[in-house]
């Protein structure tokens, strides 16, 4: 049916929608179910934190950070602790790496199979969301066990961490593994060989290769693309040293391939805590860090479930921080999104918006772009380029 | 090859197994001895150091000092405002602190269960009186 | 078998009041085992009618830019077409009040009603969702309406009446024609989940994508006159394919056993799938239901 004027329109996701489980706005303009352009408006959730940390002491900053975001809480806080450690050039004992490493992956089952439940409802598919979060029950079980508490496990201090892992909780641990593994061998299966659910993840969203790097996508989106960028295997940090793991790719590139990614990371990680849980080395718990920090800059990165977490932390000496600046995984791969949403169909849009895994709250930090010659709002890769260049003379 | 439907073992075995929920308020689950519940000081062998009030991260714990010589110190606690870190716990040298794991549901209608007050109870009568006698020494001396 | 008043069985029973609450009560039976097969516990006996009775006490809010007289009449227009159709289906193994030859025919066409004041109702505002909610419930009925009309007119041919009731007696008399024509029953049975808007073939109302779709303006009394509609509209159709396939509705238990039994199939195939995007839907069904549905109407004229 042709008609003389097409029907574009613009179709408002955000900021209130069921699609998003937090703030953003996002803008498809549409002819009849396929979708021309696409924009995006972030920044809904912002809280200031990088602004709070600067007027509290070190020791505090540990849980203000961590409080970032509820999936990732445990990265956060070891980003910060490793950077503070590096600057007060302490190093922490085996134990306390080995158990830093056991639950930063117990954390990243945790959001795997929390985003694969999600993604599901997304797609309609409320029966397997309804499984996946009744067997990610089992890990939180698991993080209460050993931490206290469900989410923001608090496990970290400024040196080590806090707490043990006792003989009868290695127990329930490999018990509670026993159990994840087999039903993420069955989900995954599930996921790669249903019918209804292929439809709505083969072929859908396909990133290639050069398009994921130079758009700078990083995490399992990235992975699932076949670029192996992964700070586990390229920088090791923690305990990662000693117990290496592997960097899981797919060649696809489509929805399917990152359910997939992330399944086996899954997988993955069950087998790296079996390991580590058979050689826990023995030791003290944490070390002492003085409370004034000696003066200094430092960067650290770990892999976060989404991606790579980069922090900045600036010292001047005194016991509060000077400046920590935080670049969430959810950040670069907004631009992987928006530029594959052209071409597909409208009801495609919430299965690829969930497919990066997005962290609203993670994500808003602000940057203050001061001495900007031309006063615009939009910058060309060029112009980015020459400001990099003259700010840093 | 076509498969449709891949999930209908675990579909129809669900028919028949007890449901997963957790009838909340009629039967709770046990709760692990870790967890970070409500928390309790022990005030006899603080020594008034101040590291906890100056660590916690929400501001939610004060120490009266009562008597400096004799260790004599009351401590004041906002509830509503804790995060359950639990820095203060291991901030604490003299382990005076600990988060207990009985007391978890502490969801109130009003605000006066969140402002808790620590302490030997005759030391705090002891002290409001003595601010007493001198508040009334002073007028008494004023006029 | 017996047959009750037309003005009783439009107002009181079996259609009207008593269509109503049994179509309450077939909702909660269907959300309850939904619920038990994706391992939850589900809604308690009262929950359709606490929802209904609470959106009817709530207000109703016209928004601007549109019909008014077309917003508040859309829903009753729907209902209405859903309960007059009662008159013509043998309801709780009652005949049928009214019966005439072709009945069958107007029987399904009272049923479209409502999908089309569903479309009517999405296109009536301004709101993008709506709008593409409408959109995809229209399409959705022009692919499944085909396919499901030739399913059941498979009994009909091998009855050679167009009549609901003459079609009743005749399955009743002999063996069930699901075993003779299993295609078309499962056509059929494939046909009414589409019609009712359930998963798999939710697109029209996907709440994550649309909110819901062409129901999205609509609060207080309309939308309760919908999802009341929507309720008898699966009451209606599942007495009508189980008076067809399953041998016949005789008498009150029967009803209950065989729609039942019907509604215990469908809240499986609810759980078990993902839901298929709308161009998906439609190619399904103009490939696959139509093929399916010719095949079985040659089998029934062969032989």
């Amino acid at each position: 049916m042709t008609t003389n004027k097409t029907n574009k329109f613009t179709v408002p996701i955000g900021p209130q929608h069921p699609a998003l489980k937090e703030p953003g706005h996002f803008e498809f303009t549409v002819d009849g179910e396929i979708v021309t352009g696409a924009t995006a408006r972030l920044g809904y959730v912002h809280r200031g934190i990088e602004k709070a940390t600067e007027s509290r002491n070190w020791i505090q900053d540990v849980y203000i950070l961590e409080r970032i975001c509820g999936i990732c809480s445990h990265v956060h806080a070891m980003a910060f602790a490793q950077g503070v450690e590096m600057l007060a050039n302490v190093e922490i004992p085996p134990r306390a790496r080995a158990i830093r490493t056991l639950i930063a992956e117990l954390e990243r089952i945790h959001s795997h199979m929390l985003w694969a439940g999600v993604a599901a409802h997304e797609g309609g598919f409320d029966t397997l969301f309804m499984y996946i979060w009744r067997d990610r029950e089992t890990v939180m079980e698991l993080l209460e066990m050993l931490t206290g508490n469900r989410v923001n496990y608090s496990a970290n201090v400024l040196g080590g961490v806090k707490f043990d892992v006792q003989q009868d909780q290695i127990d329930e641990i490999r018990k509670g593994m026993d159990k994840l593994e087999e039903r993420s061998r069955y989900y995954l299966e599930i996921v790669t060989t249903d019918e209804t659910f292929l439809g709505r993840t083969r072929s859908i969203g396909i990133m290639d290769k050069k398009d994921a790097a130079v758009l700078g996508a990083v995490g399992p989106t990235a992975r699932a693309s076949g670029v192996e960028r992964d700070v586990r295997v390229d920088v090791p940090y923690a305990y990662y040293p000693d117990f290496p793991t592997v960097s899981i790719t797919d060649n696809a590139g489509d929805l399917e391939a990152r359910f997939v990614v992330r399944m086996k990371e899954v997988l993955e990680s069950v087998r790296l805590i079996r390991e580590i849980l058979d050689h826990l080395p023995e030791g003290d718990l944490a070390v002492r860090v003085p409370r004034r920090i000696p003066e200094g800059q430092v960067i650290s990165r770990v892999e976060a479930p989404r991606g790579e977490l980069f922090y900045y932390i600036e010292s001047n000496g005194t016991d509060t921080p000077e400046r920590v600046k935080v670049r969430t995984p959810t950040l670069p791969n907004w631009g992987s999104v928006l530029a594959l949403a052209v071409g597909h169909k409208l009801a495609d849009m919430p299965m690829i918006l969930v497919g990066i895994d997005p962290c609203f709250s993670c994500n808003d930090r602000m940057v203050h772009i001061t001495n900007n010659k031309n006063n615009d709002q939009v910058w060309s890769w060029e112009q980015l380029r020459q400001y990099g260049i003259e700010y840093y003379k | 090859m076509l498969q449709i439907g891949s999930l209908v073992g675990n579909v129809l075995q669900s028919l028949f197994k007890r449901p997963d929920t957790e009838l909340y308020p009629f039967e709770k689950k046990e709760v692990p001895p870790r967890l970070r519940g409500t928390l309790v000081w022990n005030p006899d062998k603080c020594t008034g150091c101040m590291l906890c009030v100056k660590d916690c991260p929400a501001n939610a714990l004060e120490l009266v000092v009562l008597d400096k010589k004799n260790k004599k110190f009351m401590m004041r606690y906002h509830a509503d405002r804790c995060i359950y870190c639990s820095q203060c716990v291991v901030s604490c040298r003299m382990n005076c602190l600990k988060m207990i794991s009985e007391e978890w549901e502490l969801a109130s209608a009003q605000k006066e269960p969140f402002f808790v007050e620590y302490g030997k109870s005759e030391e705090i009568e002891q002290l409001l009186l003595e601010k007493e006698a001198q508040s009334d020494a002073e007028n008494n001396g004023q006029e | 078998m017996i047959k009750v008043t037309p003005l009783l069985a439009l107002l009181i029973f079996p259609g009207g009041l008593f269509l109503l609450n049994i179509g309450m009560f077939y909702e909660w039976i269907d959300r309850k085992l939904v619920a038990r097969f994706q391992n939850r516990i589900g809604p308690r006996w009262f929950q359709p009618l606490a929802d209904t009775i609470k959106l009817l006490a709530k207000e109703e809010i016209i928004p601007e830019k549109v019909h008014a007289g077309l917003f508040t009449f859309l829903p009753v227009f729907g209902m209405a077409g859903a309960l007059a159709s009662a008159l013509y289906v043998p309801l709780a193994g009652f005949a049928p009040s009214y019966s005439f030859s072709g009945d069958l025919i107007v029987v399904l066409y009272l049923l479209s009603m409502m999908t089309l004041c569903l479309g009517l109702a999405g296109s009536n505002t301004v709101n993008r969702f709506s709008l593409v909610g409408a959109t995809r419930t229209l399409t959705q009925l022009f692919s499944y309406e085909a396919p499901f009309m030739l399913a059941l007119l498979g009994p009909a041919i091998l009855t050679q009446s167009w009549q609901i009731s003459e079609i009743n007696f005749f399955a009743q008399d002999n063996i069930w024609i699901l075993v003779t024509q299993p295609i078309g029953f499962l056509v059929a049975l494939i046909g009414l989940m589409g019609k009712l808007e359930l998963p798999p073939f939710d697109a029209p109302e996907a709440e994550t994508e649309i909110v819901s779709g062409a129901l999205t303006e609509y609060s207080g009394r309309g939308l309760a006159l919908f999802h009341v509609g929507k309720d008898i509209e699966l009451v209606i159709g599942l007495t009508l394919v189980s008076a067809f396939y399953l041998g016949g509705l005789a008498n009150p238990l029967e009803f209950v056993l065989k729609t039942l039994g019907l509604l215990v199939v469908m809240a499986l195939l609810q759980s078990l799938f993902a839901r298929l995007r709308i161009d998906q839907t439609v190619g399904l069904w103009w490939r696959l239901g139509a093929l399916l549905a010719l095949i079985q109407l040659l089998v029934v004229l062969v032989f």
